[in-house]
Order: C-alpha cells, then sequence, then structure tokens
C-alpha cells in the first residue's frame, strides 16, 4: 500500500519522502520510460511485454509513433501524434509562422530536456520502495508525473475538465478487466502520487 | 485578493522612444494539470508569492487562461519555453 509523499526536515536538509511498493514502482518507472521514448525515440520492439503498452494496445492506438514522423520537427501540430502535440504545444495560436520560428528554436532542446527529467526521475523510481528525494529530485519526479499524466490523459480523451468527470462515471460501467479501466486506475494513482508531492513542495 | 503587479513600472528616460508593444505569456486551462502543481511552477518560475501564484492558477481554472506575465517578446517566449518544460499549456503573443 503506496504512502504518498511529506515534507521531512532532517538537519539543515529537506526531502521528500514516500513509500511504493515494487509494483507501483515499476509502472511507475515503466511509463517514464515510454514517454521518454515517445519523446526521443529510439529503435524498440513494440511488443515487450510491458504492461502499459498493452494497456495502449487495447485502446487501439500506440504510445510511440514512428521515428520518421518524430524526426519532422518542422511538421504541423495537426500532422502529430496527439500526445507528443500536447508536450510540446502550439507556443502562439495568432501566427502560425511565430510559432513555428519558436518550434524551430526550441524544440530540440525541450524534448531534450523532459528526455533527461523523465530519465532521471525513472532511475529514482526504480530505487527504492523508500523514496527519500531532494529538492531537484523532487522537481525532477513531479515534472515527470506531469508529462506520463499528460500523455495517458490524452490517450484517455481527456480534453476538457468535463471530460474528467465524465470518464470517471463512465469507468464505473465498465468491466473491470477492460484497458479503459485499468489505465483510468493508473492515471488515478499517477495523480494521487503527485498530489501528494505538489502539495509537500508548495509547503514552503 | 488582491494582485501585484506583473512586472515593475519600467521608468523611461529622457527622450526615449516609446518602449515595443508589450508581449504577454498566457497559461490555458488543462484538465490533466493539478492546482496545486500549477501553483507551485508560478511560483518557482516566476518567483510569484503563494497568493498571487494561486491567484492566477484560479484564473486558469476558472477563466480557462490567465496572463501570468509581460514584458518583451524575447522573455515572454523564454517564459512560455519554461512552462513547456512544465507541462503547462502556455503561449505567448503581443497584449492587443
Amino acid at each position: 500500500m503506496a504512502r504518498g509523499f511529506r515534507r521531512r526536515r532532517s538537519g539543515s536538509h529537506v526531502r521528500y519522502a514516500a513509500q511504493l511498493d515494487p509494483l507501483e514502482r515499476a509502472t511507475v518507472a515503466g511509463l517514464m520510460d515510454q514517454v521518454r521514448e515517445l519523446l526521443e525515440p529510439a529503435p524498440r520492439t513494440r511488443d515487450d511485454g510491458d504492461e502499459f503498452s498493452s494497456i495502449v494496445a487495447g485502446l487501439g492506438m500506440g504510445v510511440t509513433v514512428a521515428a520518421e514522423d518524430q524526426s519532422e520537427l518542422d511538421a504541423s501540430a495537426a500532422e502529430r501524434d496527439p500526445a507528443l502535440a500536447r508536450l510540446l504545444p502550439t507556443a502562439n495560436r495568432q501566427d502560425d509562422e511565430v510559432a513555428a520560428e519558436f518550434r524551430r528554436l526550441t524544440e530540440t532542446g525541450l524534448r531534450r530536456r523532459k528526455a533527461s527529467t523523465l530519465a532521471a526521475a525513472a532511475d529514482l523510481m526504480r530505487g527504492d520502495d523508500k523514496l527519500r528525494l531532494d529538492e531537484d529530485q523532487a522537481r525532477a519526479v513531479l515534472t515527470a508525473l506531469t508529462d506520463v499524466r499528460l500523455v495517458l490523459g490524452e490517450r484517455m480523451g481527456l480534453r476538457t475538465d468535463d471530460d474528467v468527470h465524465l470518464l470517471e462515471a463512465a469507468a464505473e460501467d465498465l468491466d473491470p478487466d477492460d484497458p479503459l479501466s485499468y489505465a483510468l486506475s493508473v492515471y488515478d494513482f499517477l495523480t494521487w502520487l503527485q498530489e501528494t508531492l505538489a502539495s509537500a513542495m508548495l509547503d514552503r | 485578493m488582491s494582485i501585484a503587479p506583473v512586472q515593475e513600472e519600467v521608468t523611461l528616460t529622457g527622450d526615449d522612444v516609446l518602449p515595443d508593444t508589450p508581449w504577454i505569456t498566457i497559461v490555458w486551462n488543462d484538465p490533466v494539470n493539478l492546482m496545486s502543481y500549477v501553483t507551485y511552477v508560478l511560483q518557482t518560475h516566476f518567483g510569484y508569492s503563494r497568493a498571487k501564484a494561486e491567484k492566477l492558477m484560479m484564473d486558469v481554472h476558472t477563466k480557462g487562461r490567465a496572463v501570468v506575465a509581460n514584458g518583451t517578446r524575447e522573455a515572454m517566449e523564454a517564459d512560455t519555453e519554461a512552462l513547456h518544460g512544465y507541462g503547462l499549456w502556455a503561449t505567448f503573443q503581443k497584449d492587443d
């Protein structure tokens, strides 16, 4: 049974402590890996028995898109995997040229930073059941959880605040074995975990 | 709740030309980002007080968007890039 993050002071240091079981840690780390791969595509086999891959396959879409699609930095956001588009949104809604210029200048760096944060957070999640994070590590986990929830939310079709409530209501009638039901329970777990961490970090 | 100015007033000296039209950075509402997280990001990135960050966060949540900063285009681009790094749905534009 997981225990959410709490702020702990040890001497002059602040640590953010939580406890997750191995399955929970592996699930979160695995999702962070997949979002990192979405941002920084690397050759991999799709059918690796990964739990989340199966969920996504069940939803009828893949988390990863073809590498050749991702190398097209100038490809319009509309043609992209919507989850990738959500991670790297349009920066100017009034002027497509300004938006494209911004993308050209910032996207490679943003992808690299996000991938690096996701990798660091996944490593931390794989460490030990008892997590004790310093401020920088906590920020990495907090940010990585956001990117994972953004991708998962996009995959589940969350576009407005109402969608969340509609999905929660619909989920009550779903078969527990339905991939969407499982995806929602994972999403809810990540939301809870992130809320405990964000609240602890706000508490300065 | 009152809102502190987003930026300190810039004093123009002598015969300065008019400053460029100010640009703004906007954060848009989305169903995924947590209220606590958005508050944390606004405090961390902009150095805003808890009260100001929460006010802006509530504007995003209830009005669908909030102007979180204003200044030069370069500064607004940098803010937007940083906020994308945090996963917030940010845009920059001229302040019409």
